[in-house]
């Protein structure tokens, strides 16, 4: 017989679970630390998105012209790829609820190989503008692009590392815990949103 | 067999991946020349950015399920956010124009 997993232990709605909500079947998902992490780095971010919006505001249309050289299409692909990454990993998330190990298993996977597809992307656009002669210090629309691609790409690195601990939970019978694989989907999705707000500020807006 | 969360999952996830489809449509160059300074595209494209980042955190992280508290602070956030990038942006045309 399959031991009882933590998943099942823990899942909303068991006795457990509910006994330590306290709040009408409302749960914090995940451990209550990678929500503060995650607003601890969404507050850094939000720091560098308005020294970003500053400057931009200062200078007029004087970043537009370096603007025009990014190519919308690789912004573009990279939010669809992390969103469609973002989709397998809360699709991993209800799967292991469900005790469906082996299907959140391979979605923690397919989270995994969006990932690379999207720094192998970011990747091939940094040698496209390099080689285009636009780099760190051609002006400081593309020293912002730099830094906020990668240091967004920096924390996708470290995501890597949470989805193989979320990988290695779902692959051990007597590891497996709900709360700990929701941590790891946390903090994924937080790489997810902070994306989707450095597409519209570097990529699309005017 | 799909469930009913699977389903709403995938329905999340198409109505991002339509967003960011719009938010490319409005902010990409439909006429040759040089891009321009643009208020209405501005505050179209960082509004849905900030749409699509609650629906990220409310959906698929799961914060509707969340106390409220947390709802709230995540809200929060993202209004101050995005009221200060477009209130700088404002002021910054203001001063251009």
């Amino acid at each position: 017989m399959r031991p009882m997993s933590n998943a099942a232990m823990n899942a909303p709605g068991s006795a457990e679970a509910n006994s330590s909500l306290g709040n009408a079947g409302l749960r914090i998902p995940g451990q209550p630390d990678m929500w503060a992490f995650v607003m601890f780095e969404a507050l850094i971010f939000s720091s560098y998105f308005i020294v970003y919006m500053i400057r931009r505001a200062m200078a007029g249309d004087h970043f537009l012209p370096a603007q025009e050289h990014l190519s919308q299409g690789f912004g573009v692909a990279n939010t669809l790829i992390l969103l469609l990454s973002s989709w397998f990993m809360a699709g991993s998330v209800r799967s292991a609820r469900e005790g469906k190990y082996d299907i959140a298993l391979r979605q923690v996977l397919l989270t995994a190989a969006c990932g690379l597809l999207f720094v192998g992307l970011k990747l091939l656009e940094w040698s496209d503008k390099i080689g285009e002669g636009l780099t760190l210090s051609t002006n400081e629309f593309f020293s912002f692009y730099y830094f906020l691609t990668a240091i967004h790409v920096l924390h996708v690195l470290f995501g890597f590392v949470v989805l193989a601990v979320a990988a290695r939970e779902l692959r051990s019978p007597p590891r497996r815990s709900q709360e700990i694989v929701e941590t790891c989907a946390t903090y994924w999705h937080m790489i997810d949103f902070l994306w989707v707000i450095i597409f519209a500020l570097l990529y699309v807006m005017r | 067999m799909q469930t009913a969360g699977d389903k709403r999952l995938s329905i999340v996830w198409i109505v991002l991946s339509g967003v960011t489809l719009v938010s490319w449509w409005i902010g990409f160059d439909h006429h040759t020349g040089p891009l321009r300074l643009n208020a209405p595209i501005t505050f179209g494209v960082l509004s849905l950015a900030a749409l699509k980042s609650r629906i990220i955190i409310q959906e698929f992280m799961e914060a509707r399920r969340a106390p409220r508290l947390l709802r709230r602070i995540t809200d929060a956030w993202l209004l101050l956010l995005l009221l200060s990038l477009l209130g700088i942006y404002s002021i910054g045309m203001g001063f251009h124009l």
